[in-house]
């Protein structure tokens, strides 16, 4: 497949990444970028799968693309393999988009209403030239089983499915090119619970099987855990909590991913703390200092001075967290 | 479906057909020369030789009609076809690659809007001298700006569609984008324009050949036929119905074979339903007014919904049975498909005009200690207690609160409609304090877009408890909301439950763990029956329906290495198994699992289950 490589460059690195928009002015409003992602750095291995958490507004969906390079970022850059993405030249990054692919949450508007799944599916390899138009077809039907669907589905538009088979269509599309790296934007929210657990399962086998490196993006920090090895948290832009999936879940460091376990409903028991007050606020107007502070139940006067840096847990070695605080809550 | 799409298609296209093939076959008919005059029988009416008469200078008006026909269709067609490609071009180029190709291609378009159409034909027409080539071109530039505004806007909607992202994540280039995704998926709105535009060019042409711009005389050409008619209007009005029925036949009969090539193109299914306002039309027979038999406030008997499917009528709620107790919380909980909803809907009396009621009963038991049957209480009665008695949370609060209105007259509407007159600004500032809205006396004042997701349904369960209702129903109302703005709305409607004394409510999700936060008792909802019913703890902790405790099993929560999943998806309504709808999927099912529907049945005091092996299971 690739180049062998020294084993010290990490498949996917990005540094600094920031993106922002331009905001909406008024008439009598001067307008004023929008900071949807700022200056996060991300490392992934081969094999590797990271889980971005966070409410709506933290940026989660605009980090996957823009590691993708499916929008270029204002600052920073994305390294794939040591490359950096915005260097190449069209052709070079189209060839390389082989090797990266995506997976997205609308079950429904991912796929084209107006042709054959089988054709969808055959894309990637006919775009790259990995196969004629018969090798396609059948490589087409192969991937349809391997996602637990009929080969004979190949020739039927995306309306004859469910939500769930389409989310198993779109993964056999991004599968196709034998990539190396997926993005998977919310997956699972829009599927009924039994059909989560059977994609996100087969997520699990396919990385197992494949050695897939996958960016896992969700607001479930349950679900995250279940098919993460690291996770990041995410909130109004900015990484607050990284570090291995399964110790963040048992005991979260930062105040804001505290809330967020706190806040997710569970069978076992019924929540005992008193619900975060207010909502994530806007990212046309962030607070300033720590971004989180308009909530947190540790903020003091000094949070509101600058935002932390995201650095080692003082405590903590394994992971990293952007808290003023953090030693102090957790000593 | 799709064969029964082309095969509404294959009239208007037999019609077309006919008319191009007659148009076409002109020279090869037997029809006399279009230029040739006969002075002497000038205006002559009908006869043998002339079936649709003769014109002011003799000739045949069915040979003009038909040799008209060439000139003023190949006109109209041949423009709005280069009309619709150079269009379509402009405006797919700009709406993808936007910046300057936008201001190159679809703005410089609008430019041509400016100038009045006729002015501009007059320009063209004076420049280049009257003809069928200078028209074509005329018409060709007046309509191009309109196609490309359908396919810029058409362009920049698709554009922002996830599939479109797709292909550029799979490598794609740009051009393949555009003519392999792009351009069929924004093709139906072009071709409904397109007849639109052929229809508008031929009349157009009619109107530049009656001022003389356009086709030259002798040659003939439908408006200029109208044109020679109209002098004579008064000796033989007959000679101006031809053409003019000529033009409206073969505009109608395009307009509606491009409405039927649309829809053929269309791959959604596109079922036909009643209007809404028969909604309720179908009031099951009987009495309302019930012996007061049921203790409690609400209680579902046997109730059956149905829809029309393909093949006769198909059930999609089927022998519901669930009671709700004063001051107690149910939650309904099932999968899309469940019929969890419908269930709901049914209690408001809210059922989309799809759905018909078919049996059952849904007995209310009011303020006034009387039992009523909601499905035989006229519509009337029954807009008295929606609202009031009974009052519904939906799942979109961005949806359901009209943008135009402000929060106050949402809220003061509700207390309107049941009565209140005095004191109202005060209450919608008190509701909005109970429900936690910060700030509620300029928040009262706010437009919904000034508020956010959970503030929009911290209104709308304002709205919904305004009137003190016996009975609330909330439909998936925190589904849309973030996680911690979640936890909030949770807390808030149990906090209502302990102030809002006696009040029942029902509780529709699909999430198990927002049942155990909120419910007392739980009814788990299979393919449009219960197949469980019982106190949360108690159903949770030991489910008697296999269903039930494969999606506790499969919610993402514990420490389990592998999420337990349910192979399968849910059976179509009108596919359901014979036996245990569960069955196909059901781990224990056995061969008499697919034998013989499960009855209901107790296995503990307060429970149900529909479940033939849940004593072996237990």
């Amino acid at each position: 497949m690739s180049a062998p490589l020294a084993s010290d460059v990490p498949l996917l690195r990005a540094e600094g990444l920031t993106r922002s928009f331009t905001g909406r002015g008024g008439l009598f409003r001067r307008s004023r970028p929008v900071v949807a992602v700022r200056g996060v750095n991300v490392t992934l291995q081969r094999g590797e799968a990271l889980g971005v958490v966070g409410e709506s507004g933290c940026g989660k969906s605009t980090l996957g693309r823009l590691l993708l390079h499916l929008m270029p970022p204002t600052e920073g850059r994305v390294l794939f393999e040591g490359e950096d993405l915005a260097t190449l030249s069209g052709a070079a990054r189209r060839g390389l988009r082989r090797r990266m692919q995506m997976v997205f949450q609308d079950p429904y508007g991912s796929l084209d209403p107006r042709r054959s799944i089988g054709a969808q599916i055959a894309d990637g390899l006919l775009i790259h030239g990995l196969a004629d138009a018969a090798g396609a077809e059948r490589q087409a039907a192969a991937l349809l089983r391997q996602v637990g669907l009929e080969a004979s589905h190949a020739t039927r538009l995306p309306h004859e499915f469910s939500g769930g088979q389409r989310q198993r269509i779109a993964i056999a599309r991004a599968l196709a090119t034998k990539p190396d790296f997926i993005v998977a934007d919310e997956p699972v929210s829009a599927l009924d619970v039994s059909i989560q657990a059977q994609i996100v399962n087969l997520l699990a086998d396919l990385r197992q099987e494949l050695g897939l490196a996958l960016l896992f993006i969700s607001h479930d920090l349950h679900v995250v855990r279940h098919l993460c090895d690291r996770v990041m948290v995410m909130y109004l832009g900015r990484v607050v909590e990284e570090g291995p999936a399964s110790a963040i879940f048992h005991s979260p460091s930062h105040p804001y991913t505290r809330a967020l376990l706190a806040a997710t409903p569970s069978m076992h028991h019924r929540a005992k703390v008193a619900p975060l007050p207010g909502e994530v606020p806007s990212v046309a107007n962030p607070p300033s200092g720590c971004v989180f502070r308009t909530r947190c139940p540790a903020a003091r006067p000094a949070c509101a001075e600058a935002m932390p840096p995201l650095e080692t847990h003082p405590n903590r070695p394994e992971r990293q967290i952007a808290c003023w605080r953090a030693a102090e809550i957790e000593p | 479906m799709r064969r029964d799409k082309l095969r509404r298609l294959a009239l208007p296209a037999s019609l077309l057909g006919a008319i191009l093939l007659l148009a076409l076959a002109a020279p090869v008919l037997p029809l006399g020369n279009p230029v040739s005059q006969d002075i002497n029988h000038r205006l002559a009416g009908i006869s043998a030789g002339h079936w649709l008469g003769q014109d002011e200078y003799g000739r045949d008006v069915l040979t003009r009609l038909i040799w008209g026909a060439r000139v003023s269709l190949s006109v109209a067609v041949s423009a709005t076809v280069i009309a619709t490609i150079v269009g379509t071009l402009l405006g797919i180029l700009g709406g993808y690659f936007r910046g300057m190709v936008e201001i190159g291609t679809v703005r410089m378009a609008e430019i041509v809007l400016c100038f009045p159409p006729m002015l501009l034909a007059l320009l063209v027409v004076t420049l280049l001298g009257p003809g069928a080539g200078t028209l074509i071109f005329t018409l060709a530039i007046l309509f191009t700006p309109t196609f490309a505004r359908v396919a810029y806007a058409e362009t920049l909607s698709v554009r922002a569609l996830d599939y479109v992202t797709a292909q550029e994540a799979l490598g794609a280039r740009s051009g393949r984008i555009l003519l392999r995704t792009l351009l069929p998926n924004i093709a139906p709105p072009l071709i409904v324009q397109f007849s639109l535009t052929i229809a508008a060019a031929m009349l157009l042409e009619s109107g530049l050949s009656f001022l003389g711009l356009g086709v030259v005389p002798p040659d003939p050409s439908w408006g200029l036929m109208i044109r020679g008619a109209r002098t004579t209007m008064e000796q033989a009005p007959l000679l101006l119905l031809w053409p003019c029925l000529a033009l409206t036949g073969t505009v109608l009969v395009l307009n509606l074979f491009c409405d039927r090539l649309r829809n053929a193109l269309d791959p959604g299914t596109g079922g036909r339903s009643r209007p809404g306002f028969l909604r309720r039309l179908a009031v099951l027979a009987g009495a309302a007014e019930q012996p007061a038999a049921v203790p409690g406030l609400l209680a579902v008997r046997k109730l059956t919904l149905e829809v029309q499917g393909p093949t006769g009528p198909v059930p999609v709620v089927r022998d519901v049975n669930i009671t709700v107790a004063p001051g107690e919380t149910l939650a309904v909980v099932g999968e899309s498909g469940s019929g969890k909803t419908l269930t709901g809907l049914a209690v408001m009396g809210l059922l989309p005009a799809a759905v018909r009621v078919t049996a059952g009963q849904i007995l209310y038991t009011g303020r006034d200690g009387r039992t009523r049957d909601l499905l035989r209480l006229p519509e009337r009665a029954l807009r008295a207690l929606r609202g009031r008695d009974l009052s519904m949370v939906f799942q979109d609060p961005a949806s359901s609160l009209n943008p135009l209105l402000r929060i106050d007259a949402h809220l003061g509407e509700a207390l309107r409609a049941h009565g209140q007159r005095q004191g109202i600004a005060a209450r919608v500032v008190e509701l909005l304090r109970n429900v936690g809205l910060p700030d509620p006396e300029s928040r009262a004042r706010s437009y919904p877009h000034e508020l956010s997701g959970g503030q929009r349904q911290r209104v709308m369960i304002a709205a919904a408890i305004a009137n003190h209702p016996r009975l609330l129903l909330a439909d998936e109302p925190t589904t849309a909301l973030d996680v911690t703005v979640q936890a909030q709305i949770l807390d808030l409607l149990a906090g209502l439950k302990r102030s809002e004394e006696g009040m029942g409510m029902v509780f529709v999700t699909h999430n198990l763990a927002v049942v155990a936060e909120i419910a007392d008792r739980v009814a788990v909802m299979y393919a449009g029956e219960v197949v469980e019913e019982g106190p949360v703890a108690e159903v949770f902790a030991a489910p008697r329906h296999p269903y039930t405790a494969a999606l506790i099993a499969s919610t993402p929560e514990g420490d389990a290495e592998r999420l337990t999943s349910i192979p399968g998806r849910v059976p179509q309504a009108w596919a359901m198994p014979e036996g245990c709808r569960f069955a196909p999927r059901c781990e224990h099912a056995r061969a008499i699992c697919d034998q013989s529907a499960p009855a209901l049945e107790s296995p503990a005091p307060g429970r149900t289950t529909r479940c033939l092996r849940w004593k072996e299971l237990a």
